[in-house]
Parts: structure tokens; sequence; C-alpha cells
């Protein structure tokens, strides 16, 4: 074939350009560390790269949510956990505070200790996170959620509840109303509440009751044992309102036997007088500072006997149930806690094949980008010395 | 004796010839365009003589270009489908750097705003982290704002090059008729002989031209070449040369678009003769690459933008009103067609989901009595209504006032979008984080049914009675009464007495708003519904917002903010890639096909090297035999 000697400098140009080309391509691969350099080095892998950056980064936020939840359900636990001692120290004042041996100065005493615990569980279901937002106060997190006023302890907060996305499909709320804590505690054994007239002048106290039947139990009923003497002998009497009793309850009181109606029991110890009477009704909410106060009320009145135990069991049994209450939710706080922490877990496992497999699309891999580079080099090289070498070539040399 | 003279005179003459046409080879060796030329030798037709018939000698017949049509018409296909592709690759290089670019790209920007807003939603108290949520949304706006100025930037360069790419078409058109006439006169003048100068120049000027665009040339018989463009439409015949112009495109005033000027008069060229070359190149890119890919990507910044507003207007800000835009609300581009009765209205075109838009343009065309047409410009999907409005791929087109028969309109849902978006506020408490409503339970409720915190009902505006205080009473456990209490003393009945099943629960919708009762409620047992008063820990609304990252509300529900915008990477990215194949492939071609071309019409340096010494030598010769003729006269002349 016929060669023009222009093609013999234009082809060995043109092919020197594109190893130029590649060479610089490659070079900046292994400087910047980035296999592609725009897009179009591989438009798959870069759309996908794109997409795998924000799964990565949605992981990363997911993990500072975590931080920002596992923060304030920290500090509603460490509240929480001082509410526990503070109501187990009430609880054993209270017990302390039925001793018979006490008089009414030591009650008062304990009366003026309970007080001090009342402001300091205030105080504490008033806690803040640091920066200002109550932990108890639902959504109204810059407003006091408890404060005093003429009628007891008065509820500012809502039942909302601070969510938080801490994985791609789980919210976890951070923070837990304090009218669930602190003023939805049930009274009496939680279904129903017994309790002694005011006015009784003998010496029965009631017993809290337990349910022996929920099937039988009339919702709502309300019921009063009243005493009779037949024939000299004490005999109790059961009547129910507004639903009367089926059959009637009635016979002759022995001291600590169980009097048993409607799907519940009961018993009352001691001597309750003719006129006495005992009411049973339904449960309602009542929050732990009217419990506590209500015990005060109770330890500074100058009587003791049955009307002090029968205040005292009440307050021992709302006590009761106001611990339940914040230890079911300081349980609910750990549960909460120890699922962030397993998905603190899996979102660094998941983390981390973002990051590897990120790696795979877009970093350079050195031993091949290296090995390329000295290819080319010898290719160009190879090129310049050869075309050096055919450019020499001519016939007018030797004419 | 005679004879011996002229011979020898016709082989010194041909030598020189020779000599002459090879010094010429060699002084345009690297001339562009230059065809290598041969002198044409025959031998004279010898005379007759009683011993047969004695050569004369040898005549030059003529000196002509060694050309192959057929290759020089390749090489002009090759470089003009090359410079099309690589002037399409060099211009989609400045878009694939762009908008994949870690740094410069959007995609960081819109990390950067959804991080900022999941910040918002852990800590909805805190004004610091609403002000970096609007610094971050102020960062998206920018970044959306930066590309499509650049993409703008490319878009006016792009005019200016189709513009000199017209000049330069109209000049080489020029050059191309000028020679046209020389050529035609030397041809004549050279009784059959060919100005093969010429034609390489004319050769040279058509090349040039197929850079340009792709043309058609037909040979005439006079010399002259005729140029076409397209499909046959003439740009040089004879002498003549027609002249294009660029001039705004009636009908959409943003773009240019290539006409005949006829002395001062314009008509119109259809737009897909214009293939190949640079300015095919120029038209394609802005046509097919460009403006599509200001279309995703303002379909993106609409998309956040509305919905982002959208789910705010849901919401109640730190100021417990309820939220408002924070994004300003992008409206459609609607061109009307400068063809149109200059009496007529433009139609008004607004966004009525963003799941339904494309990346799309629309031509709206009145029909007169038989209604509108419009056609979808990617796919070129006609669909007629007989009247308007209409609500088509997400947007609502209503009827323009006055209309005429005739008269058409582009609209383009999403390209000024990423131009226009804006923040609507700079106030940190008008993030609408919280939700306007709470359901509570009243702490004496004794039962353990239980009331979501309850959700507003999209789409905005919101019901005007949503932040009354709404009761749920419990008359038994199985009964429910919802009264609205704002219109006490006589309070409005929403729902009498409505039966409850405490092993389904019960989800209540009303006055704008959703809730849900679980559990067992007592008789007795109230709920309430009410305006979400002093809610600064409240982040429901802001979790929605930041869902939205990961939700496909783009592209009828297949793909996320993100997954719309990767999607305009990978489009340009794989066309970038594709060119950068076919192009490097083409220029490949291009080389070979002028290998082609040049082993045969270009000037090889030793070949003209070996015709020197071969002409010299033949002179030499013939001066040899003139020489000896001479002595063979002179020994005549010597007999006494």
């Amino acid at each position: 074939m016929r060669i023009s000697s222009n093609t013999i400098f234009d082809s060995n140009v043109a092919s020197m350009t594109q190893q130029q080309a590649r060479l610089m391509q490659t070079q900046q691969q292994i400087a910047s560390g980035r296999r592609m350099l725009t897009a179009s080095d591989d438009p798959v892998a870069a759309a996908r790269a794109l997409e795998l950056n924000q799964s990565d980064a949605i992981n990363t936020q997911y993990a500072a949510n975590r931080t920002a939840a596992r923060h304030k359900l920290s500090l509603a636990e460490s509240s929480l956990q001082s509410v526990t001692s503070l109501l187990q120290d009430v609880q054993t004042a209270t017990v302390k505070a039925g001793n018979g041996t006490l008089n009414s100065s030591d009650r008062k005493t304990i009366a003026t200790e309970l007080s001090g615990r009342l402001q300091e569980l205030t105080g504490l279901a008033n806690s803040t996170d640091g920066t200002g937002n109550y932990l108890f106060a639902g959504f109204q997190s810059k407003t006091q959620p408890f404060v005093n006023t003429p009628t007891g302890m008065g509820y500012f907060g809502d039942d909302g509840q601070h969510n938080v996305q801490v994985s791609a499909a789980r919210q976890i709320a951070s923070s837990d109303s304090g009218a669930d804590v602190f003023m939805r505690v049930k009274n009496g054994n939680g279904t129903f509440i017994t309790q002694a007239a005011a006015t009784n002048t003998g010496t029965g106290a009631v017993s809290s009751g337990s349910v022996t039947n929920p099937a039988a139990l009339v919702a709502g009923n309300s019921y009063s044992i009243s005493f009779s003497l037949v024939a000299g002998v004490m005999n109790y009497a059961v009547t129910g309102a507004p639903v009367t009793l089926g059959a009637p309850v009635t016979g002759v009181y022995v001291s600590g036997q169980t009097i048993s109606f409607d799907g519940m029991q009961l018993d009352i110890q001691g001597t309750p007088a003719v006129t006495d009477t005992f009411t049973v009704t339904p449960s309602t909410n009542e929050s732990i500072f009217t419990t506590i106060s209500d015990l005060i009320a109770a330890l500074n009145a100058p009587v003791a006997g049955a009307s002090l135990t029968n205040s005292l069991n009440r307050g021992l049994n709302n006590l009761d149930n106001a611990l339940n209450n914040v230890l079911t939710t300081r349980s609910s706080l750990g549960l909460r806690l120890n699922e962030i922490d397993a998905l603190q877990s899996a979102g660094e496992d998941l983390g981390l094949q973002f990051k590897q497999t990120l790696s795979q699309l877009q970093d350079t891999d050195y031993n091949k980008a290296i090995s390329e580079l000295t290819q080319l080099q010898m290719g160009l090289q190879a090129a310049q010395k050869s075309f050096v070498k055919i450019a020499d070539l001519s016939l007018f040399s030797y004419i | 004796m005679a004879d011996l003279f002229t011979s020898a005179l016709s082989g010194m003459n041909a030598a020189q010839v020779g000599l002459a046409t090879t010094e010429h080879n060699i002084a345009n060796a690297s001339t562009p365009g230059f065809t290598r030329q041969e002198i044409l030798i025959s031998s004279r037709a010898g005379h007759q003589t009683g011993a047969g018939f004695i050569g004369e000698g040898v005549d030059v017949t003529g000196v002509k270009r060694i050309y192959d049509d057929f290759l020089n018409t390749q090489v002009h296909q090759e470089q003009n489908r090359a410079s099309y592709l690589n002037t399409y690759h060099s211009a989609i290089r400045q878009i694939d750097s762009l908008v994949a670019d870690p740094a410069a790209g959007a995609s960081p920007a819109m990390q950067g705003f959804f991080d900022a807003l999941n910040g918002v939603a852990s800590n909805p108290e805190s004004l610091p982290s609403r002000q970096a949520f609007l610094g971050n949304a102020q960062f998206a706006v920018n970044r959306f704002q930066a590309i499509d100025q650049r993409l703008t930037d490319i878009a006016n360069g792009l005019t200016n090059q189709i513009a000199s790419s017209v000049n330069v078409v109209n000049s080489y058109a020029r050059q191309v008729a000028t020679l046209n006439g020389n050529i035609k006169r030397a041809t004549a003048l050279g009784q059959g002989q060919q100005p093969n100068d010429l034609l390489d120049q004319r050769d040279l000027l058509i090349s040039k031209l197929n850079q340009e665009i792709k043309t058609t040339v037909l040979q005439n018989s006079d010399g002259t070449a005729g140029v076409y463009i397209g499909n046959g439409q003439a740009l040089v015949i004879d002498e003549q040369a027609m002249q294009l112009l660029t001039v705004q495109s009636p009908g959409d005033p943003s773009k240019v678009e290539v006409v005949y000027n006829n002395n001062g008069k314009t008509s119109a060229l259809q737009q897909s003769s214009l293939q190949g070359g640079n300015l095919g190149a120029y038209l394609d890119f802005r046509d097919q690459t460009l403006e599509p890919s200001r279309n995703a990507l303002g379909r993106v910044a609409l998309g956040m933008a509305a919905s982002i507003n959208q789910q705010n207007q849901l919401g109640q800000d730190l100021n417990g009103a309820l939220g408002g835009n924070l994004f300003n609300a992008v409206s459609p581009r609607v061109d009307r067609n400068t063809n149109n009765d200059p009496a007529s209205g433009v139609p008004s075109v607004t966004i009525a989901n963003v799941a339904g838009l494309t990346t799309s343009d629309y031509q709206l065309k009145f029909n007169g009595g038989t209604g509108y047409t419009l056609l979808r410009l990617s796919d070129n999907t006609a669909t007629s209504y007989a009247t308007l409005p209409q609500t088509v791929d997400g947007m609502t087109i209503n009827a323009p006032a006055p209309i005429t028969a005739g008269d058409s309109f582009l609209i383009r849902p999403t390209a000024n979008a990423a131009r226009d978006i804006a923040l609507a506020t700079n106030d940190p408490t008008k993030i609408a984080v919280a939700a306007p409503i709470r359901g509570t339970a009243a702490l004496t409720n004794s039962g353990t049914a239980k009331i979501s915190s309850g959700t507003v009902n999209a789409p905005p505006p919101t019901n005007a009675n949503l932040k009354n205080n709404v009761t749920v009473a419990f008359v038994d456990a199985t009964h429910y009464t919802v009264t609205d209490n704002s219109t006490l003393p006589a309070p409005t009945v929403l729902a009498p007495s409505t039966l409850y099943d405490p092993n389904v629960g019960a989800t209540l919708t009303f006055n704008g708003w959703t809730t849900q009762i679980t559990g067992t409620p007592v008789a007795g047992d109230v709920f309430n519904i009410t305006s979400n008063t002093n809610a600064t820990g409240d982040n429901r609304n802001a979790l929605l917002m930041a869902s939205f990252q990961t939700q496909n509300l783009m592209a009828n529900g297949t793909v996320s903010f993100l997954g719309a915008y990767s999607q305009l990477v990978g489009e340009v990215g794989a066309k970038t890639s594709e060119l950068s194949v076919t192009s490097q492939a083409q220029t490949n071609m291009v080389a070979q096909t002028v290998a082609a071309q040049q082993s045969v019409s270009g000037v090889n340096l030793d070949e003209e090297a070996a015709n020197l010494i071969r002409y010299q030598k033949a002179y030499q010769a013939a001066a040899k035999a003139m020489q000896i003729a001479q002595t063979m006269f002179d020994a005549i002349m010597n007999i006494k």
C-alpha cells in the first residue's frame, strides 16, 4: 500500500495524543483516589453511588437521632430512678407511722418529712433536659407541667409523646407524658377501693380486698357494708348501687373473715360500731401527689386508731400502685434504651457495608491503576522513539 | 535527422514538465486538501517508412490529479460525523462534570437539607437547629440556582456558537460559489484540461463545510458543484450561495432557530434538516440534553419545594399558627407562539401534583371548534381535549381567553423551577414542626382506652374548624358521641351516639383531622381533641417532612427526590460515556478513511524523490540523444 508522508505524521501524532489522554486519566485516578472522575466514566455506578451516599448519610443521621433519643431517655430514666427511691422512702416512713407506740408529735415529725419528700417529688416531676425543656410535659416542653393549685397538684402538660426516627422503619418515643407517670395512678387495688366512713367510731379496719372472679364484676357499681345487732350478735349486710345485689349478702360479722360479693372479696378486722359503714367503689385515678398529701393530712390529724389505720392502709396501697406505675414506665424506658443499643450496632454494621460498597464503586484500585500507568508510559515512550526513527527515513537524505 | 532532434527535444520537454510537477507535489506536500498530480505522457505516432513506423518522441497530454471521488466523499461524511460527535461530547462533558461532582452537584445540598430537618425533628425547641435548617435550605436553593445558572450560561454560549457556526457555513458557501465560477471559466478555457488546484481548494472548502453541517454535493458537467443540506435544500447552486440566519424561534422565545435569508426576507427551514457537524451537534445537544437536564433538575427542585410546602401548611409553627410556605411557589413557564393572534391570551398553568410531573415540555394548540390538542414533546404523544381546564401529568391547564384558532403555546412545567426556587421565609419560628392538634385523655378517665395524638388530613388548605375543641364522650363502654364545643353554649354534635368495639378501636375523622381510639373505655370517659397550644416539644410534622427524603414522591411514586436527581446524573453520564466511545471510534474511523484517501491522493516524498531522479535521468538521456544527433549532424557537415 502507498503511504502518504502526511499520514505517517498524522497517525503518529493522533496515536500519541490518545495515549497521552489515557495516561492523564489514569494519573488523575491515582491522584484523586477516585475511579470515576465524572459520571460518564461509569454512569451506572455513579447513579448508584449517589443513592448509596444518601443511604449512608441517612444511616449516619439515624445514629445522631439515636444519640438524641438515648440522651432524653437516660435523663427521664435517672429522674424516675430518683422517684422510685423517693417512693420507697415514703413507703418506709408510712409503715413506721403505723407503729402503735408513736404519739401524735412523732407522727407530725414524719408528716414534716413527707412534706419535704412531696416537694422533692414535684421537683423531679418538673425535671428538665438541661436546656429548659420539661421532660414530663408532653408536647408543651416549655410549660411547667406540675403546678400546685388550690385544688391540689395540677397537670398542665398533655399526652403527647416525642417520637424520634431511630431507624428506617422505627420511631421510638423519647419522652413519656407526665400524666401517665404521675397522675394516672389507679387507687385502691386497681379495680376497686375500700374506704371507711369518716364518721366511723368503731375499731374496724378494712382490707384493700381483691378480685376473685373478673367475670362477675359489675363495672361502675358501688357497694356499702353496714352493721346491725341481731340478738346481740353483730351482723353485716352489703348493698349495691345502682345495681343491687342478686342475692342478699349478709352474715354474722367475724373479725378478719372474708366477705365476698360480685366477684370480689375483702375483710374487716376489729370491732366496728353499729353505725359504722364501709364503702367499696370503683378505682379512680389518683395522682402520686394526692396520695402523699392525703397521708400528710392523716398524720397531722390528732386522732389515732382505726381511722389512722384505714388512712395508712389506703395510702400504702396507693403508694404501691404508684411505685408499680413508675417501675412500669422505667421498664418501658429500659426496653427502649435496649432497642436503641441494638439498632445502634445494626446501624454501624450497615454503615460499614455502605462504605465498603461505595469504596468498591468509586475508589481507585491502586494496584491496577499503577500497573496500567506503567504500561501506558511504556507504550507512549515506544511510540515516541519509533516515530523519531521513522521520521528520519527519507530518500532526500541520500541525494 | 530532424526527427532525432524533435524526438530528443520532446523527451527533454516531457522530463521538464515531469520535474515541474514533481516540484509542485513536493512544495505542496503538506498543503491541506492538496492531491498529488501526475503528468500524462504518450508516445507520438511514428511516421511511416519503408522499414516501418519510426517513433518521433513523446507528448505531454496533460497533468491530472490523482483523485478518488468515492474516497473523498467518504472522508467528508466521516469527518461530518466525527465533528458532530466530538462537539456533542465536549458540550455534554460540561454538564457531566457538573451534576455528578461530589462537591458541586445537588445531592450533597439535598442531603444537608434533610439532615438539618432531622435535627429539627430531634430538637424541636431549639432555635439554633431551626436556624441551621433554614441555612441548609438556603444552601440547597443556592445549589439548584447555581447549577441552573451554569446550564443557562451553557445555553447562552450555545446561542453564540450556533450563530457563529451559521456564519462559517455562509462564508464557506460564498467561497464555494466563487470557486464554482472560477472553475467553470478555467475549464472552458482549458479545453478539457481540469484546473486541478482550484478543484483541490473547492474540495477543501466542502470538507470544512461538512465539519459544520452535513451536505450533499452534486458535480455538474461544466465543473461547478451543487451543495445541498438536509433533504435537498440548496446551499450553493452554480455561482449562487444561499445565506442562513439565526432568528428567535416563534414557538419558543428562549431559543434561536436557523432560517434562510433571501435578501433580508427570511423563509423557514426544517430544523430537522440541519443535521450533523458542529451545527447539528449544537442543536441536538441543546434540544436533547441541555433542556431535558434543566427540566429534570427543575423537577427535583419543584418536587422538594412543593412537597415540603404542602406538609408545612399542615403543621403548626412555633408561634402556634398554621404553617405557610417555606419555599416560594414556582409556576410553570408558558410561552405564546409569536405567530399567535396578538389579542389572544395565555393559558395559566398550575402544578396540581408533584408525583405526576414529567421532564417533558408540552405544546398546546387550539384547533378552533374541535378544542385543544396537547402534544407531549418528549415522546410526541398528542391528546385532544374538547374543553379546558384539564389536569395532565401533574399540571392543570386553564383555558386562555380570548383565543383564536391556530394559536399555540409552549408549556414548560419544570424548566424554570431550579432558577426560581427561593426561600419564602427566613424566620426560624415559621417552620411548622408541630401538628396543630392533639388528642388527650381526661385525667379522670378510669377505662384503659387511649387516644392517638392525631394527624391533619392532606391536602392543604386545612379545615376551617381544625383547631376547634372537640370532645369524644363515652356514654357507655360501647357508645360514644363527638361534640364540637367551639359553639358553646350550643355545642355542635358531630356524631350522635356511635357504636364502639373495644377489640377494634375506632378511627375518627372530623374537622380535617384523624385520630384513633383504642382500648377499653368505661362510661363517662372523655377524650379531647384540641388546638395544640404551647406545643414546643411536638415534632410530628417535622418527622413527616423528614420522611420525604426516602419516600418515592416523584414520577408517579416510583423514585425519591434523590432518585430523580440520580436519574439525571445517570442519563447525562450514560450519554457522555456513549459519546466518549463513539467519538473516539469515529475519530479512528476518520483517521483510517483519511489514510485510505491519502494513500491514493497524498504525496509520498520518497516517491517524489525517486521521480526527481527519474525525470533528471530522462532529461540527461534526452540531452545526450540531442548531443549525439548534433554529432551525427556535424559528421555530415564535415564530409567534404
